[in-house]
Formats: C-alpha cells, sequence, structure tokens
C-alpha cells in the first residue's frame, strides 16, 4: 500500500515536471519566435525571464540560482552587450525570487504579478548597471522602459498563471 | 535530523548559488576576444536553433509588416536610378576623357537585425549575416539613413554590430565641406528619450552651425569616407575650453532599425570625394 502510493507521488512528479517543461517551452518559443515575428521594442514582455521566475519560485534557491544561470548565458550571447552582466542579473533575480517565496510570499495573483515586474525591473537595473550605462540613459531606462517592460512581462505572467496554474500547481488565493 | 537535512540543503543551495556568482563574475572579466569567442561559438552550437527561430521571426514581422514600406522604398529607389541613368553616362564620359579612374563601388551585404526585449539592446545588435557571406570583424554597418556601427563579432552565420550608442563606440567624422574634422562619440547628455552623439576635437577656430550635416571622414581604416552620421543639434561645452564640442542629432535610431547593409570593402577611402553638405 505504501509502495503504490510512493509510485503514485513519484508518477504525478513526474508528470508536473512535463507539465512544466512543456509551459517553459511554449514560454521559449513564444520568445524566440512569435513575439519577435509580432512586434518589437524595449517595452516587449521578456518571457525567458518569465520562464525563470515561474520555475524558480518552485525550486529552492540553489536551483534556481543555477537556472539563472543558463538563462543569463542565453541572453548574453543573444543580445550582447556586456557577457557576464546577463548571467549576473538572472543568477539574482532567480536566487533573489526563490528565497523570497520561501520567505513571504502568499499564492496570491497580485504577488505573482508584483514579483514578475519587479523581477524584469531588477534585472534590468542590474544589466545596465554592470555594462556601464551612461547616468541619463540608465535614467530613462529605469523610469520608462524598464517599468513598461515590467508591467508587460507581469501582464503575460498572469494570463500564463491564470492558464496553467493546474499545470504549474500554483494556489491562487484571490 | 530534520533540521540537519535541512541545514544541508541550505548549504547545499548557498554553495550553489555562490558557484553561480562566482563563475558570472569570471564571465564578467573575462577578456573581451574570449568573451566574444565564446559567444559566437555558443551562437553557432548550442544556441543555434534559437538564431534560427529569430532570423525566421525578423523576416515574419518584415513580410507581415514591413513590405508595402520596403516595396515603396523600392519603387521610388528603381525611379531615381532611372532618372540617374543620364547623369552616369556622362559622368563616365567625362572619366574616360580625363583618364580618371571609375568610383570605388562598395560592396555590400543585406542582414536582417534580430531583436531582443534586452535594455542594453541598442548598444549591441545581432545580426543574421556572418563570415560565410563575407562579413568581417570592423566592418561598416549602415542602414538607408547613415551610419549605424560597425562589426563587433563576426561568427559563421551570424555577427554582433556595437552600434554608435556604444560607449566605446568612435569614428573620425567631417563636414560636408571637408572643412571641419572632429571624433564623434557617445554623448553623456540626451535629447529627451534620444541619445546623441558628440563631435569633439574641432578647433577653436572652426564653427559650425546647427543643422550641419556630419559625414565619416575615412580616416582610421573603419568607416568608409562619406558615410551620413547626423546633424549638428546643439552647441556643446568642453570643460577645458581646448576644443569645440557639438552634439550631433544621428540619422539611424539602433533601437528600430530593421534591415542594414554591411559594407565589405573598401576601408581606405579617405580621398573620395564626400557627398556634400545636404543629408542623406
Amino acid at each position: 500500500m505504501t509502495l503504490r502510493s510512493s509510485d503514485r507521488r513519484r508518477r504525478t512528479r513526474s508528470t508536473d515536471r512535463v507539465r512544466i517543461g512543456l509551459v517553459v517551452l511554449l514560454l521559449i518559443f513564444t520568445d524566440a519566435y512569435l513575439l519577435p515575428s509580432l512586434v518589437t521594442g524595449p517595452w516587449v514582455p521578456d518571457l525567458l525571464l518569465l520562464a525563470l521566475l515561474l520555475l524558480a519560485i518552485r525550486q529552492s534557491p540553489g536551483t534556481a540560482a543555477v537556472i539563472g544561470f543558463a538563462v543569463g548565458l542565453v541572453a548574453d550571447v543573444l543580445s550582447p552587450a556586456h557577457f557576464g552582466a546577463g548571467i549576473m542579473a538572472h543568477v539574482l533575480v532567480g536566487w533573489g525570487a526563490s528565497w523570497g517565496r520561501s520567505v513571504f510570499f502568499a499564492d496570491n495573483l497580485f504577488v505573482n504579478a508584483a514579483l514578475f515586474a519587479v523581477g524584469t525591473w531588477v534585472r534590468n537595473l542590474i544589466v545596465l548597471l554592470l555594462s556601464g550605462t551612461a547616468a541619463s540613459e540608465l535614467l530613462v531606462q529605469l523610469t520608462v522602459w524598464s517599468p513598461l517592460q515590467g508591467l508587460s512581462t507581469a501582464a503575460v505572467g498572469v494570463l500564463v498563471v491564470m492558464l496553467f496554474r493546474d499545470w504549474l500547481a500554483i494556489r491562487i488565493d484571490a | 535530523m530534520g533540521r540537519r537535512a535541512g541545514r544541508e540543503t541550505a548549504r547545499g543551495d548557498l554553495l550553489l548559488f555562490v558557484g553561480c556568482v562566482a563563475l558570472a563574475l569570471i564571465a564578467l572579466v573575462l577578456p573581451r576576444q574570449w568573451a566574444q569567442g565564446l559567444t559566437a561559438t555558443l551562437r553557432t552550437t548550442a544556441f543555434r536553433p534559437m538564431v534560427i527561430l529569430q532570423d525566421r521571426a525578423a523576416e515574419d514581422l518584415t513580410a507581415r509588416f514591413r513590405l508595402k514600406g520596403i516595396q515603396q522604398q523600392r519603387d521610388s529607389l528603381a525611379l531615381a536610378i532611372q532618372q540617374q541613368g543620364a547623369l552616369r553616362q556622362e559622368n563616365d564620359n567625362l572619366r574616360s576623357l580625363v583618364t580618371l579612374r571609375q568610383r570605388l563601388a562598395r560592396p555590400y551585404v543585406a542582414a536582417e537585425v534580430l531583436h531582443r526585449p534586452a535594455s542594453t539592446e541598442g548598444r549591441m545588435l545581432l545580426v543574421g549575416a556572418g563570415t560565410t557571406v563575407g562579413v568581417d570583424s570592423f566592418a561598416a554597418v549602415v542602414t538607408a539613413e547613415g551610419l549605424l556601427g560597425a562589426i563587433w563579432n563576426a561568427g559563421p552565420t551570424s555577427s554582433s554590430v556595437m552600434t554608435w550608442v556604444h560607449p566605446e563606440f568612435r569614428a573620425s567624422a567631417v563636414t560636408g565641406d571637408g572643412r571641419v574634422l572632429g571624433l564623434v562619440q557617445p554623448s553623456p547628455a540626451m535629447e529627451g528619450r534620444q541619445p546623441l552623439l558628440e563631435l569633439r576635437g574641432v578647433a577653436l577656430r572652426d564653427s559650425l552651425t546647427i543643422g550641419t550635416t556630419v559625414f565619416t571622414s575615412g580616416l582610421g581604416g573603419v568607416f568608409p569616407r562619406g558615410i551620413p552620421i547626423g546633424t549638428v543639434a546643439k552647441i556643446g561645452r568642453d570643460e577645458l575650453g581646448y576644443e569645440r564640442v557639438y552634439l550631433i542629432r544621428p540619422f539611424v535610431n539602433p533601437g528600430i532599425v530593421s534591415h542594414v547593409l554591411i559594407l565589405t570593402a573598401p576601408r581606405d577611402s579617405m580621398f573620395l570625394p564626400l557627398p556634400g553638405g545636404e543629408g542623406p
């Protein structure tokens, strides 16, 4: 009886992993093809970062940091600015999201949306600082484009959470 | 027992985090050539599918939303070329009369810009053309409007472009009449949300009026002579008072550029005539 229940648990866990993998693959495909074939601009949601945040809030901080490293590497290779800046930013954001979730996050749609928006803004801040951005450009990026990108990423994130909340095993209180 | 397991997990997490941060720090201080080599290798191996997808997305975006504009541009160009036929013939005849060699052509490779929603995207762009079609490092990258930047790192099928927004960008510049020379570089000042360039190194005896067009001078061996850069927007201030500084409003906005031309040769063209003082 015990074996059966552990088997069931293992099967459920592997099904969960496949489902989450599918959501992440969908986000990567949308980020690499679907979105850039429809719109471009600095306000466009960053779905790779969204995938990182969705994974980070389900994982331990260490694993989230490793996922952040991988996502940061992709970002640095595909949008070269200063190699390493993207890696550092994504590692810190991934680790911070996971750590924050374990400490104070509620299963609330608004909190999830705030995480996606703040995560995007903080990531941009770190990348801009590490890339040696001039003060005037930094100001424009942090007050105009980064908040817009944060909002658009949060909007898409809320949509993804609403559509796939069973697959992502996110309980929404409100 | 449970507490010890939890503590070990926390320690493991901390180790993973510290390891990732250490690797990120190494990546940050990696010599530029190594970093360039690594990114070029990754773009052609592990991340090749993503580059292909982005390339395809850029093509689809053009086909979906920009085709009409491109057709209009093509029609205008065809009309302009048709009207210039007689002029070109006359020019060729005159050149042959005075035994002047043919004007140097600028071979180019057309490429699409693979945009990504990154905050630093305007400084470095990824384009879908590489060494297999003749693109090389330091090749000048232009659009129909003017200068965009230079190839930073060329891979086999994609290359990264350092645009004029990049803090390390420099280009030797000259006014249309060839009278005033200087060096353009990104300016810390902005015009609204639009970054500007500044023309430095102008002698105190020389002065420029607002609206003067600035071109590449051909000095330095990277940018061929005569590529429009921008127009003088404001008069800047040199704190030491040794030179005149002018703020230049560039013709090309790297954030919205979709197609570029990569000039593959020649670079040594400082004796070519300038297009005159007019804009593009």
